[in-house]
């Protein structure tokens, strides 16, 4: 990748989190339903790892294994190397916030903060001051006497993470936490919670289904669908070089052409014949076969006068959505093309419905996508 | 609720009115007899002849009496607290565990005493501690407060197993992650929480147990009386008033109980 900021893979670091070979099946014979298909992840120290996907793919399931409230009909999950498969929930020192937060209604905020270091058995002396410590972390001092039923649920979103992050868990999981706020505290939930993973140093697994979430949060993201993890990466690799469609579809917003492979373009390079025109892709493929190229909306430019290698289309609609514009056009071969353009006051001119334009893809941005995973 | 009254109010029904207040009646009436009668002046139970306390006092200074209500205290209390825990365990069995065999038999077991006819009930735990007795030779309580713990159990386990269904799953999973074991889970989340139910369902099978003449009355042995099963062998003498005032006295806890678990339930 040329992209400069690069969060190294797991390989170089130690990991928190390791697993292999990972099977999770419900039912049996012909009812059978597979949860979690091969999965072998390696979640490293200090990382902040989301597992990303539609509901149903897995990534919970995932989450319960490694919590241990569940456990796996076959393979390993090791923390810090040793196997903890067999173990019982109360042995693992992980933690989890719920979605739903499971608060303890009969409890005040800084006894559901305490509750975990008192099942430790830590002294009494030591929790009240990890308690005071806790609240002060999430920003909760005043509260502290409260009945958690009597506080917002932002405020019981904070209790929750000071709950499960004041015995110093060595891995911290995430069950979608943000999902019942609202959008504006949830944007500032999502910095929040960036701040005590750095603030913290404990390795966060973090389950969601909202890709933005997932790139902005994320030191490396596993996309998952259907019990597979499909493809492990940060942000701008999973953004930028999504390994088959269903990655390229389900994070961000995407163009996807039918083309042919025409020739090799030097290393990782391919000419590619698509919608009319001969365009260069990059990725893997083989001269001569079909294949799929991703073309992400905001990196296209829109020319008025034909141009070598650029794509002609028909221009059908144009939405003006304040810092972009998006513009709705139809190519040579009837395929829908969505391209997106930053707005300022002194580019901004209207298109006609039916006029005609050639979009230039810019440098390295056309991706060759593997096939698709069922 | 507001929609859905106007879309079928019951209290709107013809004859709804004139069912309920016959139905009120015919239901506490007999009660307020029996309460206005045990004010009565004289011995007579059918004819008005002023009020007086005299026969509370009486029924007060008659160690029989007192002696009766006090042994239905003490069943009533052990057989209580024998049948809650027993049905507390019971509930926690078949709402916290995996489904198994026979899950829904077990259901039908526990309630088995609600449905069975009590006289049946009765009669067989007669034959059996007939045959016990004969065998061992003991005669003491101990029969009584197995009968009652029997029959208590499913009001003890109503209760308690609607509390545990209505209960957050999740909250038991929290306290696992955070390093409670299932006892301790029990202790610090579980009980809590389930502290109502576990009240209702013992306030339920006392009363119930306070209440039991048919049972008691066959199972007894000699000697042992409680408060119903002295006023059933009072009436079948000569009957005064007095029985009036002990039935009076005995309806006072009953009703006390039963409003406090109608209480307990609407806070949740």
């Amino acid at each position: 990748m040329s992209i400069a900021t690069h969060v190294a893979p797991a390989a170089d670091r130690k990991s928190a989190i390791q697993t292999i070979g990972l099977q999770k099946s419900y039912g049996s014979g012909a009812a059978t339903f597979l949860a979690l298909d091969d999965v072998s992840i390696d979640i490293a120290e200090n990382e902040f790892f989301t597992l990303l996907g539609p509901s149903g793919c897995g990534k919970t399931t995932l989450l319960r294994l490694i919590a241990g409230f569940n456990f796996p009909t076959d393979g390993q999950i090791l923390l810090h190397g040793k196997d903890i498969a067999p173990l019982p929930p109360f042995k693992r020192p992980i933690n989890t916030v719920f979605q739903n937060y499971a608060l303890f209604a009969h409890m005040s905020v800084a006894e559901n903060i305490g509750f975990g270091m008192k099942m430790l058995g830590w002294p009494k002396e030591k929790i009240t001051a990890r308690v005071a410590e806790m609240l002060r972390l999430v920003r909760m001092e005043a509260l502290a006497e409260r009945r958690t039923s009597a506080i917002s649920g932002g405020q019981q979103q904070r209790v929750a993470l000071a709950r499960a992050l004041a015995p110093q868990p060595q891995v911290l999981l995430l069950d979608e936490p943000l999902s019942a706020l609202d959008y504006k505290l949830r944007k500032e939930m999502q910095v929040e919670l960036k701040r005590l993973q750095t603030e913290t140093g404990i390795t966060f697994v973090f389950v969601t289904h909202d890709q933005e979430e997932a790139l902005a949060m994320s030191d490396r993201i596993a996309v998952m669908s259907k019990g597979k993890v499909l493809q492990v990466g940060n942000p701008r690799e999973i953004y930028n070089a999504p390994v088959d469609r269903f990655v390229a579809d389900f994070i961000g917003e995407s163009n996807i052409l039918e083309g042919r492979v025409l020739d090799d373009a030097g290393p990782g390079a391919f000419q590619v014949y698509v919608a009319g025109t001969t365009i260069t892709a990059y990725g893997h493929a083989t001269r001569g076969s079909a294949i799929q190229v991703l073309i992400r909306p905001e990196h296209v430019d829109v020319l008025d006068i034909a141009t070598p290698n650029a794509l002609p289309a028909e221009v059908e609609n144009e939405v003006f959505v304040g810092s972009d514009t998006r513009l709705g056009l139809k190519l040579e071969n009837g395929a829908r093309f969505t391209v997106r353009l930053s707005n300022s006051p002194e580019l901004d001119r209207q298109r006609t419905a039916g006029g005609r334009v050639w979009l230039r893809i810019h440098d390295r941005c056309a991706r060759l996508l593997g096939a698709e995973h069922v | 609720m507001a929609t859905k009254a106007k879309a079928f109010d019951l209290k709107a029904q013809p004859g709804f009115s004139a069912i309920a207040r016959i139905a009120v009646v015919s239901l506490y009436l007999p009660i307020i007899i029996l309460v206005v009668f045990s004010f009565n002046a004289t011995s007579s139970l059918g004819v008005w002849g002023g009020f007086s306390f005299g026969w509370f006092v009486m029924a007060w200074h008659n160690d029989l009496i007192i002696n009766a209500a006090l042994f239905s205290l003490f069943l009533a209390t052990v057989a209580g607290v024998f049948a809650t825990i027993m049905a507390t365990m019971a509930a926690i069995a078949m709402t916290r565990s995996d489904a198994y065999r026979g899950q829904t038999i077990s259901y039908a077991l526990i309630n088995q005493p609600l449905i069975v006819p009590e006289i049946v009930t009765a009669i067989s735990l007669l034959i059996v501690f007939a045959a016990v007795k004969s065998a061992t030779g003991y005669s003491g309580t101990g029969y009584l407060v197995i009968a009652h713990t029997a029959f208590c159990i499913p009001f003890a386990y109503l209760p308690i197993r609607a509390r545990l269904e209505g209960m957050d799953l999740n909250l038991e999973t929290a306290a696992a992650d955070l390093y409670a074991d299932p006892w301790k889970t029990f202790v610090h989340v579980t009980l809590p929480r389930l502290g109502p139910g576990i009240v209702a369902g013992f306030m339920l099978a006392f009363v119930v147990s306070l209440d039991d003449v048919v049972i008691t009355d066959l199972v007894k042995s000699g000697g042992q009386e409680t408060l119903p099963t002295f006023m059933l062998g009072q009436i079948r003498r000569d009957m005064t008033p007095e029985v009036n005032a002990a039935a009076t006295m005995l309806l006072i806890p009953s009703i006390l109980l039963v409003t406090a678990v109608h209480l307990i339930n609407r806070k949740k």
